[in-house]
C-alpha cells in the first residue's frame, strides 16, 4: 500500500502536514511531517505536495508524479525545491501503522480526497 | 498556559524601542478565552499608548477544522472606535508557531521599523530599506534577507505610509479583511508591518480525543453541497452574483485554501500567462490572489473586465489600499482612472454590520440559510459568529458557511485541547463584551 497524491485537487490547506506533524509529535507542529505541501511559490500560484517515503521523495507537481531516488543524484539542469533538502532529513511515511482504525491521517485530514491510498 | 498556546504575549514598546514579554496566565484565558476576547483585554490594558493588538484565537493551528485565523484589534483611525481584522492565508498559523500568542505594539516609533519574530524571538528591525517600497516589494525583500520563501509578513504599502483613511494591512503579497484603516494605524506609529516565521509545537491536554473529535467534525462537513465548490467564483454565486463565475472562469488559474480550511476561498487568476498552465510559468508575476469577493464584484461593477478588475485588484495590493473602498469611490470607471485615483480618494465607503467586525467577510449565510428569517435574527447572527471565529480562531468565511462548526463543539474542543472548564456563560460574556 502506499500514499498517492493528485495535486491537481490539493488546495494546499496543509491539513495533511499538520496531521502528520501529530502524528510525528503528539502535539500540533510542522518540524517533522514527511508529507509538506510545497507553497514557496506563492506569486507564481504553483504549488503541489512532497512526501518522503523509506527509499524516495515523491513531489506531486500539478503537471505529474516525480520520483526521486534517495541518494541518487538528481538532473543537475533540474531546479532544486527549497523544500526538498529539509524533507531528507525527516522520518519517511510509516503510513500511521500505529493509528488504530484510521489510517494515514493525511489522507483522514485532507479535505478535498487529494491523497488516497492505493495498492503498489 | 501549557496546553494549545506559546505561552507568551510580546509588549513592543515603540517609543522606547524595546521589548518585552509576559507569560500567558490560565486565569485570563479562563475569563477571555482567546483571539479578540483576549486582543480587546489587551488593549485596554494599554489603551493610553494607541496599541494595535495583534493575537491568535484559543484553536488557531490546530487540527479543529478552519482553524486558520488571528485578528487584528485596534483603535480604526478611520471611525475612532474599537475594531477586529481577520488574519488568514497561513498567517494566522505562522504568527502562533513562531512563538508567541499575543503582541502588542504600542506607542510610536521615532523611525521606520518592522518587527521580526521568529521561534520565541522578536526583534525590532530598521525599515528604511523599504520605506516607500510597495507591499510586494516589501514583502520580497524580508524574504530574501531571511532566505525562507514561507515567511509570512503583515505588510503596509505606500497608502499606509501616507496616510490615507483606505489603507490597508496586507498579508504578504495580497488583500486582506482591514476596512478599517489598520494601515494607516501602522504607518502613523511607523511600522512598515512584522515578518514571521516559527516550528513551534503546541501541546494539547488530550491530544488522541482532541484529534478524533476533530476528524468526526470535519467528516459530518465533508458530504455539505459547498464541498464540491470552489474559490471565490461560487461565493459570489452564492451571495447573488451568479454571473461572476462564468466571468471570471477564462482567467482562473488555481484555487487555494487558508490553512486547514476545507472550502478554498482564494482564487488565484493569471493575467499575464496561460491560466491553464499547470507547469510552472517562466513569468515572475503573473497575477493576483483574488482574496477581497467585495472588491472583485466592486470592480465588476464599475464595467470592468474581468482580467481588468484583477488588475484593479493586484494595484490596490501593491499599494495596499481597501479594494472595496477604492471600487466603492472610485470618480472614474477606467482600470487606468482607478488607479490614478488611489491618492485621491475622498468619502466614507458604507460598512455593512456594527463597525467591530469586517463585512469583509459576507454578512449572511453560505450556501445554505442556517434557518434564518434575514432582518435583524440574521444581522445579531453575523456579529456572533465573527465573535466566535475570532475568539476561536475560525476563518471567519467558513463559519459563515459550515453548519457543522458549532460553538458547542468549539467550546469542547477548547476544553479538551486546554483542561479548562470553560463554559457558555463565559463565552457569552466574552462575546457579549466584543459585540456590545
Amino acid at each position: 500500500m502506499g500514499i498517492r497524491i493528485d495535486a491537481l485537487k490539493c488546495t494546499a490547506c496543509m491539513a495533511c502536514e499538520m496531521a502528520c506533524g501529530y502524528h510525528r509529535d503528539d502535539g500540533f507542529a510542522f518540524l517533522s511531517s514527511c508529507i509538506v505541501p510545497y507553497r514557496a511559490k506563492e506569486k507564481t500560484d504553483y504549488f503541489g505536495v512532497l512526501l518522503k517515503e523509506e527509499e524516495t521523495l515523491v513531489v506531486a507537481r500539478p503537471e505529474g508524479l516525480e520520483i526521486n531516488k534517495i541518494g541518487e543524484e538528481q538532473d543537475p539542469e533540474k531546479e532544486a525545491d527549497a523544500s526538498a533538502k529539509p524533507m531528507l532529513l525527516r522520518e519517511a511515511c510509516d503510513l500511521c501503522e500505529d493509528v488504530e482504525d484510521h489510517g494515514p491521517l493525511c489522507i483522514q485530514f485532507c479535505p478535498v480526497e487529494a491523497i488516497t491510498l492505493e495498492e503498489e | 498556559m501549557d496546553y494549545l498556546s506559546a505561552d507568551k504575549i510580546l509588549i513592543v514598546d515603540l517609543a522606547a524601542s524595546e521589548t518585552t514579554e509576559d507569560e500567558l496566565d490560565e486565569d485570563l484565558v479562563s475569563e477571555k478565552i482567546g483571539g479578540a476576547g483576549m486582543t480587546k483585554h489587551l488593549y485596554e490594558q494599554h489603551e493610553d499608548e494607541d496599541p494595535i493588538v495583534i493575537g491568535t484565537g484559543l484553536l488557531t493551528g490546530t487540527l479543529y477544522p478552519a482553524t486558520a485565523a488571528g485578528v487584528i484589534t485596534a483603535k480604526s483611525p478611520v471611525s475612532g472606535t474599537l475594531c477586529h481584522c481577520p488574519i488568514t492565508l497561513k498567517l494566522g498559523v505562522e504568527i502562533k508557531y513562531s512563538g508567541f500568542d499575543y503582541i502588542v505594539l504600542k506607542g510610536v516609533s521615532d523611525k521606520p521599523i518592522y518587527l521580526w519574530v521568529h521561534d520565541g524571538v522578536a526583534d525590532i528591525q530598521d525599515a528604511a530599506d523599504v520605506w516607500g517600497k510597495d507591499v510586494w516589494e516589501t514583502t520580497d525583500a524580508w524574504r530574501k534577507i531571511v532566505g525562507d520563501d514561507l515567511l509570512q509578513t503583515l505588510v503596509i504599502g505606500k497608502s499606509g505610509e501616507s496616510g490615507s483613511d483606505y489603507a490597508q494591512v496586507c498579508f504578504n503579497h495580497w488583500s486582506s479583511g482591514d476596512r478599517w484603516g489598520f494601515g494607516k494605524a501602522f504607518g502613523g506609529k511607523n511600522i512598515k508591518g512584522a515578518a514571521f516565521r516559527g516550528m513551534g509545537l503546541l501541546e494539547a491536554a488530550k491530544p488522541e480525543e482532541f484529534v478524533e473529535r476533530s476528524l468526526e467534525i470535519l467528516k459530518a462537513i465533508k458530504p455539505n453541497d459547498f464541498m464540491g465548490k470552489r474559490g471565490v467564483g461560487d461565493i459570489c454565486a452564492a451571495l447573488g452574483h451568479e454571473d461572476v463565475t462564468d466571468w471570471l472562469a477564462p482567467i482562473v488559474h488555481r484555487h487555494s485554501a487558508c490553512y486547514n480550511t476545507p472550502y478554498p476561498t482564494n482564487t488565484f487568476a493569471y493575467l499575464d500567462d496561460d491560466p491553464k498552465l499547470v507547469t510552472e510559468t517562466k513569468v515572475k508575476e503573473p497575477g493576483i490572489l483574488i482574496t477581497d469577493i467585495f472588491g472583485l464584484i466592486g470592480f465588476k461593477n464599475l464595467g470592468l473586465s474581468a482580467a481588468d478588475s484583477c488588475r484593479a485588484l493586484k494595484a490596490c495590493a501593491k499599494y495596499g489600499i481597501d479594494p472595496t473602498a477604492v471600487a466603492e469611490l472610485s470618480p472614474g470607471k477606467s482600470l487606468e482612472d482607478v488607479e490614478n485615483a488611489f491618492a485621491r480618494l475622498s468619502g466614507s465607503p458604507p460598512i455593512a454590520g456594527k463597525g467591530v467586525f469586517s463585512p469583509w467577510c459576507p454578512t449572511k449565510p453560505l450556501f445554505g440559510d442556517f434557518g434564518l428569517s434575514g432582518g435583524d435574527e440574521t444581522a445579531n447572527w453575523w456579529e456572533r459568529h465573527q465573535a466566535l471565529a475570532s475568539i476561536f480562531g475560525i476563518h471567519p468565511i467558513f463559519a459563515v458557511m459550515c453548519p457543522q462548526l458549532t460553538e458547542e463543539n468549539m467550546l469542547e474542543l477548547a476544553n479538551i485541547g486546554t483542561d479548562l472548564e470553560l463554559d457558555k456563560d463565559t463565552l457569552d460574556e466574552v462575546i457579549d463584551g466584543l459585540c456590545g
